[in-house]
């Protein structure tokens, strides 16, 4: 058996071809004509106002911290699967069940500590929070 | 470990033999089976399986874009028309099916409309990386009758490699787009598709409790086994059966991988336009579509071969069940796309980590708890 990977290469190389001779077909047929006002950001019709190349505040910044953690550890989860039944076969339940239980327990517990902490909540801006605070009082 | 994955590659080229009922030539990679084809020889050089492996990826490519071909302009229009008591299309050809080659012909002929201010390299790399990532997917997943391009022992752990690309190719949408819109968009499907992953790939794990191997060819044998026998009709050992929770878990996570109700805030047409898809036309919306349907048609392809028995089924050949089960789950998200409402961004986030996570890790300790037990 050839090694799989040149297969996997040759489709990588058949997946870039499609999208871009799809490109070539389509640059080839279509027109361009120039206007203006054609070419301004679609802003559901409103005139564009100010730039998008602004600083926005990315309310999920530490969920993303912890997809990162949690994405390792689904790296360090495979292996693991993989022989589990093996495991089981030869070296009994609680050798190859334990050490797994007890690493997904403190991530579990690291987890819990976050949702306590308000990780994984949407975080509403203080402006918006002010915002709501003064609609309430009116 | 290397004894049990030996047997269970032999399995799986003994089934996709029996299931297809081809001859010898069935249950290689498709590169290996080209290469026959070709008349290279058993021992192929590595230009000779370069030019075989080339082939076999055309075909692929190609069949799966046929597949989208269906789905976007007709299919998906056809469903969501039945879901609202309309008729759709039915001018064109028999059924309306010509409208297909009509609506390919008129969107690589519409005008590129290049927005102001647009980040160029990124703008236009982003749909390449959508479609492309799709496709790239599709080279481990076993469609039966020996249709599998490739088979590496890691094949599980590559396609939601392949398939996660995506992602970088929406926020490179999203925030070359020079649009606000674009950017809402592009930044809501990092917030879903990071909160989605980890339920995905742990609940997969827990199928690979079951199975003990990361071989796509290996997880579809084990599930030929049958399960229980009721009325001289032996129910094979599906994981959808064996393990429905999982499955109900990874049906839902999947919904939300590719974007569809009620997980579709990336696009949500009535918030945001069409989010990190509103600024391009012409062939790039076409690409940006097709990646689309081609990952509805990945996660469809993925459920089947990890839940559904891959290509196995009754009287009919691999290739055709694979097909039918792949547009199954394609039914299920038309068919969720119709019937629910959208969750909010908040909703999401607290659904994805407070409840997915949790009930997928609770999946995956459970499975393994059973799984001792029993073995």
């Amino acid at each position: 058996m050839a090694n799989p990977w040149i297969a996997v290469g040759a489709l990588a190389l058949v997946a870039v071809a499609i999208p871009i001779g799809m490109m070539a077909v389509s640059s080839l047929l279509r027109p361009t004509v120039r206007e203006q006002g054609k070419s301004a950001a679609y802003e559901s019709g409103e005139i564009p106002t100010g730039s998008t190349r602004i600083r926005f505040n990315i309310q999920y910044y530490m969920v993303a911290l912890l997809f990162v953690v949690f994405d390792i550890e689904t790296v360090l989860i495979f292996p693991w699967t993989v022989i589990y039944r093996d495991a089981v076969g030869s070296a009994g339940l609680a050798t190859a069940l334990g050490p797994m239980l007890v690493f997904i327990g403190v991530l579990v517990v690291g987890l819990a500590w976050a949702w306590r902490n308000g990780a994984v909540r949407w975080v509403r801006s203080p402006r918006a929070e002010q915002r709501r605070r003064e609609r309430q009082q009116q | 470990m290397t004894g049990t994955a030996g047997t269970v590659g032999e399995t799986a080229s003994v089934f996709l033999q029996s299931g297809s009922g081809q001859g010898a030539t069935e249950g290689a990679p498709l590169a290996d089976t080209v290469g026959r084809l070709l008349g290279f020889g058993s021992n192929m050089g590595p230009g000779e399986t370069l030019i075989a492996a080339f082939i076999g990826a055309f075909f692929i490519g190609n069949l799966m874009l046929a597949m989208t071909g269906v789905a976007g302009p007709w299919a998906k229009r056809k469903i969501t028309a039945a879901f609202t008591d309309r008729i759709a299309v039915n001018r064109v050809g028999p059924f309306g099916l010509l409208i297909i080659v009509a609506d390919a012909v008129r969107l690589l002929s519409k005008e590129l409309v290049v927005p102001d201010g647009v980040d160029r390299p990124a703008w236009d790399i982003a749909p390449i990386l959508m479609a492309g990532s799709a496709l790239l997917g599709f080279a481990v997943i076993p469609m039966g009758n020996g249709i599998q391009l490739a088979d590496p022992e890691t094949g599980l752990v590559y396609v939601f490699a392949v398939s996660s690309l995506a992602s970088l190719g929406l926020v490179a949408a999203g925030y070359a787009s020079n649009n606000k819109y674009s950017l809402l968009g592009g930044l809501r499907s990092i917030a879903q598709n990071i909160a989605y992953e980890i339920p995905l790939v742990i609940t997969a794990a827990s199928v690979v409790i079951f199975a003990g191997t990361l071989q796509l060819s290996g997880i579809v044998a084990a599930q030929t086994e049958p399960l229980v026998t009721i009325l001289g009709v032996s129910i094979p050992a599906w994981y959808a059966f064996v393990n429905p929770f999982a499955f109900v878990l990874f049906m839902a996570a999947n919904l939300a991988e590719v974007g569809r109700n009620p997980f579709d805030i990336p696009e949500a047409p009535t918030e945001i336009v069409a989010g990190y898809q509103t600024e391009y036309s012409s062939v790039y919306f076409v690409l940006m579509y097709l990646g689309e349907f081609l990952h509805i048609f990945l996660g469809g392809a993925i459920i089947a071969t990890l839940f559904l028995g891959g290509p196995a089924g009754p009287v009919l050949p691999g290739i055709v069940w694979f097909i039918i089960k792949i547009w199954a789950v394609f039914l299920f998200t038309q068919w969720m796309r119709s019937a629910i409402p959208r969750v909010r961004i908040d909703q999401l986030i607290e659904i994805g980590w407070k409840g997915m996570l949790v009930l997928s890790f609770a999946n995956l300790v459970l499975t393994a708890v059973i799984v001792g037990l029993i073995a």
